[in-house]
């Protein structure tokens, strides 16, 4: 779930910057260490503004300055039971792993809906039902997270797509085409690889 | 999923069941009571300060929690009942098994594994400890769960007729390589590689090991008839990639050879998600049953547990001298045997003399430091290797092995082309025409593929035969084991053969254990060590062969003496190849002169039949030497008294003339070593070994001294107002000099010490190499007190560090006098002390040279043995000797300096003697 959260960091500024527009690279700096991060169980995806720049302490022995800054930003936390979509990675016998922005997730193949197989022959393997559903590497699906793990900097998630509605999201859909397009952006402030960008654009212009 | 809880062994045995708090059917959760138990214990009581205390047993009661989550099904105990050790109490119907997880989640309830829980013995995570996805270590199933999905898996390749096949990349199927080289080429029409480079695909990865590799392109060959060779297989077979390459590199070449994803789909595993360094294990991708699993490599020994279903494969070499862009990460090589077959002559050296230098360099590294045993994902290891692999990528960037191969061959037509025009119209009417056909460096004659392909059918084949013939209800369990199969079809291959090796090993391996000697017999072959009566095959390596089973092969015709192709060529075809092209003849030369000597040659190989060909030009044989004669008509020469002398005068044998013009290009050439020898020297040597003087010897020698004084000329010019000058402080006017009657001295020394020594001078000969001392001593035993002052430095080299040996040597000098003694005083002066340290030391030599002289008078088998070993020292003496030489000029130069400075300031040198 996205929120507007008030948050507060500590900026240090090298000396060769001291000068005018002091604020303003306090704030570039701001932007370019935390956007994309992961602090503990949320992301931050975008910061909004900042406010109360406090006045720059010299640090002793180093000469940095040191900054005290609010700012406003744009977290993402996933939740236990929410459901978000996803672009699949990869597919193995076990289950695929799928992408949402920063968050990987492993959808296991025990909670997947029970006509929906392991097809191994195909080329790429995909799992699939023999019918409409292939979820394959590239497509989009919806899944619930029922599992958070968090460590330093890093978090995954399980999800499940036994469920209604959950699964393969059918391409032209206005829906999934607007959810994909958060997706995009999502992944576009949060750094991922440059490939899965690509891929998830190729996506989007399809639907 | 009914699971059988035990109590664990942290509980105080024996103890007795009080009261059972839950009855079957109910859900219990973690942590929560599940029984009151009580047991007995024993306590000290009373007054410990006084002494008096007793013990006293106590009844404790306590309550054991549930270490898991599900429902109880029912008590495997009663209460009342005296449990005495750790045993199954209850039958529990778990929640989730907690059979796949991911990243320490599981990945079926989703619940976090990592959790420490007092009231369980084992952390949940080690439910799941197999990795057997690909593309992914962070994902791991349970036992269980990896049979059933192999299960699965097995049961659909049987259904489709398959087989899984993990393929190697690196020159198994492709050959990368990052010399710019090879792009610059693909660019230029004209160049004559032009053909060769022209499919090749590349591309960058962002990953490398630094920066300048990050920025290069990777080349990719594929070896010859890949495409049709992969889409056939892929008929028979589930194909998997097992590179120990990056996964980015992995994935790039998977997309070069199979770009639809249609054979590898995303069944590909790399170097990151291996999880050792050093070998690579069909149980990472099957952990259960390898029965249906077939592997090509074109190393042994990275499989160490799966060698059954390997079927090796030669390294392709297309990119020559580059070799396996990734083999940092593989233990090093040690099979060196098809690596010479398809390299030409310059990798070829190249690898003969680095693989034993780095080798040991590595052995000695890896003993001392982390070592080979620590097997794990060891961090600086890792660092280690990639630094390692950053080198070997700069070098190969900066250095452009391919180029300078190129390069060289160039030059080699150039020369071939001027030594025919001129032999064929003996005048000059070269009219500066490029060479019409320019060699390259580059050529795709692989056919590997080929009899790789009929492998893998017939395996397939006779897999499926078995399985069909066993028509049983196709259980499982009773698949036939594509292992031994394999084995079955490669034992019949070389049966029946014994085979020796000479030359293909270091010398104190075990050939039962090395990759080769393996090799050999699992393809049926006998292995043996020394060449005895029902051995019927010795495989030489033609470039160093060794001399004492050749003459014992010689004396026993029926054995055949193949080149190591021979075997190459068995094992890549999996047949007993026909050894006549491969075969070579061993021939004692006898002794004599040059033209006489050439003579019995070729009438040796007009009697062996197997010869083609006479070998041309460079028979000037002059000692009882080995000829080898090989399938192609070269010959190489094994001399028995091989040791040449330290002159580099001779340079006649590097005229292109004498050296076979008909060398396919490419082809290595089993005489290669040969370029270098120093004939000139062999034919002293023999002069020596023979005690005669003989005419021809006597001018060749003649030759030599003339090239000597020229020499010394030069020097004595250096010097000349030295001796007119300070006497006791010109040290190199005297050592200069000491050095041209020395030089000549030494060079005299064969025809005047030869008949007084008799065989004598053989021994001395070989100890030339082994030990300079005592020659040193020998010369002033014979000679008169002359020193060889190049010599001496030479020597200083190598122990100008021990100066308390010198300091004791300076000692005993002083007592010794004799000879040295004015050499001694000539050489005090201010240029670097060692020289006159050497000379105390040279002349405590020869107080000790005469006596060992008598010693080694005889002429028996271990020394011939030294002195073969010796050769190999050769180079280093030749390099150490120029060193010297050049230290010699400046030592001059510096006493020139100070003499200079000392008659300029008029004052006086104080030399001490």
């Amino acid at each position: 779930m996205f929120f507007l959260h008030n948050l507060e960091r500590r900026v240090t500024l090298h000396p060769s910057y001291f000068g005018r527009n002091m604020h303003e690279l306090v704030t570039t700096k701001l932007v370019k260490d935390v956007e994309g991060t992961c602090a503990g169980d949320y992301y931050i995806i975008a910061i909004m503004d900042t406010f109360d720049v406090s006045e720059g302490r010299i640090l002793p022995g180093s000469g940095l300055a040191e900054f005290t800054v609010g700012y406003r930003a744009v977290v993402w936390r996933p939740f236990k039971g929410e459901v978000i979509d996803a672009i699949t990675q990869t597919v193995n016998p076990h289950g695929f792993f799928a992408q949402a922005g920063p968050l990987r997730l492993f959808v296991s193949s025990h909670l997947m809906p029970d006509e929906i197989q392991y097809d191994a022959s195909a080329t790429p393997a995909q799992f699939t039902n023999n019918a409409d559903i292939v979820i394959e590497q590239g497509t989009h699906v919806r899944v619930k997270i029922i599992g958070l793990r968090t460590e330093v900097g890093e978090m995954w998630a399980i999800g499940s797509i036994n469920g209604d509605f959950l699964g393969y999201v059918a391409p032209n859909h206005a829906l999934s085409r607007a959810a994909l397009l958060i997706m995009l952006l999502l992944q576009l402030s949060a750094g991922v690889g440059s490939r899965q960008i690509a891929m998830a654009l190729q996506l989007w212009a399809k639907t | 999923m009914a699971k059988i809880i035990r109590l664990g062994n942290r509980l105080r045995y024996p103890i007795t069941v009080v009261k059972l708090r839950k009855a079957p059917g109910e859900k219990i959760k973690k942590q929560e009571t599940l029984l009151e138990y009580s047991f007995k214990w024993t306590r000290e009581v009373g007054d410990s300060i006084r002494g008096d205390t007793w013990d006293e047993e106590q009844t404790t009661s306590v309550t054991w929690d549930s270490p898991t989550d599900g429902e109880l099904t029912r008590w495997l105990i009663r209460e009342g009942e005296l449990i005495v050790a750790d045993r199954g109490v209850m039958e529990v119907k778990e929640e989730c098994s907690h059979e796949i997880q991911f990243q320490g989640l599981c990945a079926m309830c989703g619940k976090d594994m990592t959790e420490v829980n007092w009231a369980a013995e084992t952390r949940d995570t080690a439910r799941a400890p197999i990795s057997m996805v690909h593309d992914q270590t962070n994902l791991t199933v349970s036992a269980v769960h990896a049979q059933r999905t192999e299960q699965e898996l097995q049961s659909r390749l049987l259904q489709n007729r398959k087989l899984s096949l993990v393929v190697d990349l690196d020159q198994t199927i492709i050959q990368a390589c990052i010399d710019p080289t090879v792009g610059e080429w693909q660019k230029d029409p004209t160049n004559p590689n032009h053909e060769s480079v022209k499919g090749i695909k590349s591309f960058q990865l962002d990953d490398g090991p630094t920066d300048l590799a990050r920025r290069c392109s990777y080349y990719i060959k594929t070896r010859p008839g890949l495409q049709d060779f992969l889409q056939r297989i892929s008929e028979m077979y589930e194909l998997h990639v097992y590179t120990m390459g990056t996964r980015a590199y992995a994935q790039n070449v998977a997309r070069v050879v199979d770009p639809d994803k249609k054979l590898f789909g995303n069944r590909v595993i790399s170097r990151d998600e291996n999880g050792n360094m050093f070998s690579k294990s069909l149980q990472r991708l099957f952990p259960v049953s390898t029965h249906m699993v077939a592997i090509i490599d074109d190393r042994s020994d990275v499989w160490p547990r799966n060698r059954p279903n390997l079927i090796k494969v030669s390294p392709y070499e297309f990119f020559k001298g580059i070799g396996d862009i990734n083999s940092s990460f593989l233990p090093k090589r040690q099979d060196l045997l098809t690596s010479d077959a398809t390299t030409n002559g310059v990798s070829q050296k190249g690898r003969k003399k680095q693989p034993a230098a780095k080798n040991n360099k590595e052995e000695v590294a890896a003993a001392g430091g982390d070592g080979m045993a620590n097997m794990g994902d060891d961090p600086t290891l890792t660092k280690r290797q990639v630094e390692e692999q950053g080198r070997a990528f700069e070098k190969q960037i900066n250095d452009r092995p391919l180029q300078l191969l190129q390069e060289k061959l160039d030059r080699e037509d150039e020369e071939a082309e001027k030594a025919t025009v001129q032999s064929e119209d003996g005048s000059e009417s070269r009219s500066s025409s490029p060479p019409s056909q320019r060699h390259h460096v580059l050529q795709d004659d692989d056919d590997e593929l080929k009899y790789l392909e009929e492998h893998l059918t017939a395996l397939h084949t006779s897999y499926y035969a078995e399985y069909d013939s066993n028509q049983a209800p196709h259980n499982l369990s009773s698949v036939p084991d594509a292992g031994r199969i394999l084995d079955g079809l490669k034992s019949h291959v070389l049966q029946g053969c014994r085979i020796v090796l000479s030359g293909m090993l270091p010398r104190d391996t075990n050939i039962y254990r090395s990759e080769l000697g393996l090799q050999i017999m699992s393809f049926g072959a006998e292995l043996r060590q020394k060449v005895t009566r029902d051995v019927t095959h010795l495989v030489i390596n033609a470039s160093q062969p060794g001399r004492e089973k050749l003459l014992e092969a010689r004396r026993r015709p029926h054995i055949k003496i193949v080149s190591q192709e021979w075997l190459a060529a068995s094992f890549s075809q999996w047949a007993a190849v026909d050894e006549v092209p491969y075969l070579y003849t061993a021939r004692l030369v006898g002794e004599g002169d040059p033209n006489q000597k050439a003579a019995v040659s070729d009438d040796e190989v007009d009697e062996t039949t197997t010869v083609a060909k006479a070998p041309n030009g460079n028979n000037k044989f002059n000692g009882p030497k080995l000829k080898l004669v090989s399938p192609s008509g070269r010959s190489h020469t094994l001399s028995l008294s091989e040791l040449p002398d330290d002159s580099e005068n001779d340079q006649d044998d590097a005229e292109p003339g004498l050296l076979p013009d008909d060398l396919p290009d490419g082809q290595s050439s089993p005489i290669d070593g040969l370029k270098t020898f120093n004939w000139g020297s062999a034919d002293e040597e023999l002069a020596e070994f023979l005690a005669s003087g003989s005419s021809s010897d006597e001018e060749e020698q003649g030759d030599d001294d003339d090239d000597d004084d020229d020499d010394d000329e030069d020097q004595d010019y250096v010097v000349p107002d030295d001796d007119g000058g300070q006497g006791a402080s010109s040290s190199s006017s005297s050592s200069g000099d000491a050095r041209g009657r020395a030089a000549r001295r030494s060079r005299s020394r064969s025809k005047t010490a030869s008949p007084s020594l008799g065989g004598g001078g053989r021994k001395r000969k070989s100890r030339d190499d082994d030990d300079d001392e005592d020659d040193d001593g020998d010369d002033v035993e014979v000679g008169g007190n002359g020193n060889t002052p190049a010599k001496k430095l030479r020597r200083t080299e190598s122990q100008r560090a021990s100066s308390l040996r010198n300091q004791f040597v300076v000692d005993a000098g002083g007592g010794g006098g004799g000879g040295g003694e004015d050499v001694e005083m000539g050489s005090s002066l201010p240029t670097p002390g060692r020289s006159d340290e050497q000379d105390l030391e040279g002349a405590e030599k020869r107080q000790n040279g005469g006596g060992e002289d008598d010693d080694e008078m005889d002429f028996d088998a271990a020394e011939l043995e030294a002195e073969f070993e010796a050769e190999f020292e050769l180079e280093f003496d030749k390099a150490a000797e120029a060193e010297a030489k050049a230290e010699a000029a400046q030592a001059e130069a510096e006493a020139d300096q100070a003499l200079l400075k000392e008659q300029l300031e008029g004052g006086q040198h104080t030399g001490t003697g």
